[in-house]
């Protein structure tokens, strides 16, 4: 993309490494993640795609390499930090409270106020006015978040994560355990937020998924990045041999 | 519908309209619970009022609420600890404590506040006590709490050897003895109190908190509610409400006894607030759910008195009514909810 030569990118990692014990779950991994721009993380289980997540969203701190955000060194050393410096993370498990509503879920922990009461009526209207922002339809704020499919539940997560101001969105494993239907709604979203400038960072299993809406493609296997594809410039073929490391020319880039 | 429109030809009668708008709301979660505790209460009422037309008399509907007041006032801050998707078996010790503490306070000579102050005061610590064995010692909350509902009640036994205390000033006899306008005093506490966690629990923060962290633990505490804070200030709510009422029922009784409260007090507590529909694994509950609890256990209590029922057969009724609350709550939560059930 042109816009990344222009700009530092939104999200850069160089020579990132972890261990746990002698387990090395990162080995100098690099990520560029661009405005504007989805980047998908593939790879197979223990590839390294969740401690380079938790790198990323501050809940893991990193034993070696740098990070920086829009061309500025930083280091996170709790999600809060990183939420701060305006990265947004989707954990798989969605931290929504089932019982409780869409509008209430959409403030958890950070009720707007109204003297010593909760400000519900400004936290319904806020919500309405933000998840029509970011085009995503909700019935009712009001719904409990139990009532919702599993599609809504991603999106109001998702929603939830940029409610904030962030620019850079994290999201994780976000078509999993979803339907067709409601999968195609999240890539809707996404490329919503692409459209807005937002730097999307996505791991996924579901390479449909992440043909049909990621820029480029960033393989991990055995906590290394192996390579960095195109999606134009790619097949599904190839990414797979690269998940595997079936593909020679793999041997070459580790 | 052709079919229907020949049965009921025109537009549907207004009442008809009404009945159905009710019905819709009744459907819904919140409300469908609450209508069907008070069904239950109108019906037990018709009962006992045909059977002896004493009981809606001003005199035994006051006596029924006065009954209700000490579960009620507990009931509040249990549900707070339901809600929080915890539980608290302590409460009929701190319920003797709180009194054994006021009234022995009152026999060295102090006034009735602040006695009643430190009374409240040591059920909160008791609360503390519960929230450091859960969040500290990692010890579940059935088990910390059933162990200080020992400890506590063992406490208020031995510092008073097990004799009343009687001697208490007057000024707090009328705490627990007045009437004004013909209603007991305690029953306005009650509905003050009532009234108070019902705000506390919809509307504020804390409420909020609370019902995030009973709902999901783990999501509330990923996005920023501190959790430790809230359950412990859930549990010292309890110890305090526990102790409140411990202290009126013996300002209402005129005299302070250990052996009052125990694990009878703790079971129609925890009865009340889960016959009330607020869910044994938290999130969900509601203060006037915990109200008619409280109440319907006092009314059948008192219908089966009046209407000269044995009333041996009252543990049965009531035991019977807990589960079918908790079994239609339970399937209407589950056909609510896509997942099958709120909770895992």
């Amino acid at each position: 993309m042109g816009l990344s030569d222009r700009r530092p990118p939104a999200l850069a990692l160089s020579g990132v490494s972890r261990s746990f014990g002698h387990v090395a779950a990162l080995r100098e991994v690099d990520v560029t993640a661009n405005a504007g721009e989805m980047l998908a993380v593939v790879g197979d289980n223990g590839a390294g795609k969740s401690t380079l997540m938790g790198v990323i969203s501050g809940l893991i701190r990193p034993d070696a390499g740098t990070i920086e955000r829009d061309g500025v060194a930083c280091a996170f050393s709790s999600p809060a930090e990183a939420r701060a410096a305006g990265i947004a993370t989707v954990t798989q498990d969605l931290a929504l409270v089932e019982c409780l509503d869409v509008a209430t879920n959409m403030f958890l922990g950070a009720n707007p106020r109204r003297g010593p009461f909760v400000d519900r009526r400004r936290m319904q209207r806020e919500t309405r006015g933000f998840l029509d922002e970011i085009r995503a339809s909700v019935a009712d704020v009001r719904t409990p978040i139990g009532m919702l499919s599993g599609g809504q539940r991603q999106i109001i997560a998702i929603a939830r994560a940029l409610r904030v101001g962030a620019d850079i969105v994290v999201l994780d494993e976000p078509t999993a355990a979803l339907g067709v239907r409601e999968t195609a709604h999240v890539g809707a979203l996404v490329d919503g937020l692409r459209e807005q400038g937002k730097a999307v960072i996505c791991v996924s299993h579901d390479l449909e998924f992440v043909f049909a809406h990621a820029d480029r493609i960033q393989v991990m296997r055995l906590g290394a990045g192996v390579a960095t594809v195109s999606t134009s410039e790619t097949s599904r073929r190839e990414v797979v041999g690269l998940i595997t490391g079936a593909a020679s020319e793999v041997e070459a880039h580790a | 519908m052709p079919e229907l429109a020949e049965t009921r030809p025109g537009a549907p009668h207004a009442v008809v309209r009404v009945v159905e708008a009710v019905a819709a709301r009744v459907r819904t979660l919140a409300y469908g619970h609450l209508a069907v505790l008070i069904l239950t209460l109108v019906v037990i009422g018709a009962y006992a009022q045909s059977q002896n037309s004493v009981f809606l008399e001003h005199d035994n509907l006051m006596s029924i609420l006065r009954a209700a007041v000490t579960t009620f006032i507990i009931g509040c801050a249990a549900t707070f600890v339901f809600v929080a998707a915890g539980i608290d078996l302590s409460v009929g010790a701190v319920f003797a404590l709180g009194a054994v503490t006021a009234g022995e306070l009152m026999g060295h000579g102090w006034a009735w506040p602040p006695a009643l102050a430190l009374g409240v005061l040591a059920g909160a610590g008791v609360g503390l006590v519960n929230a450091g064995l859960v969040h500290l010692a990692r010890v579940p909350p059935i088990i910390a709490t059933l162990s200080t509902l020992y400890v506590f009640g063992g406490v208020a036994l031995v510092w008073t050897d097990g004799t009343p205390l009687t001697d208490l000033p007057g000024g707090f006899a009328d705490l627990g003895q007045s009437e004004p306008a013909g209603v007991p005093a305690l029953v306005l506490y009650a509905v003050a109190i009532g009234v108070i966690s019902h705000v506390l629990l919809r509307s504020t923060p804390f409420g909020y908190d609370v019902q995030a962290l009973g709902g999901n633990a783990r999501a509330a505490l990923a996005n920023g509610v501190r959790v430790r804070r809230v359950s412990t200030m859930v549990y010292a709510l309890s110890g305090g409400a526990a102790a409140l009422a411990g202290i009126l029922y013996a300002a209402r009784t005129g005299a302070v006894d250990a052996q009052n409260g125990g694990t009878d007090v703790t079971l129609s507590v925890v009865a009340a607030v889960l016959i009330g529909g607020t869910s044994l694994f938290g999130g969900v509950g509601s203060i006037p759910g915990t109200a008619l609890g409280a109440l319907l256990f006092s009314e059948i209590n008192n219908a089966l008195t009046v209407s000269e029922v044995n009333a041996l057969y009252q543990n049965i009724i009531l035991g019977t009514i807990l589960a079918l609350a908790v079994a239609t709550d339970s399937w209407r939560r589950a056909r609510a909810f896509r997942t099958g059930a709120s909770h895992q």
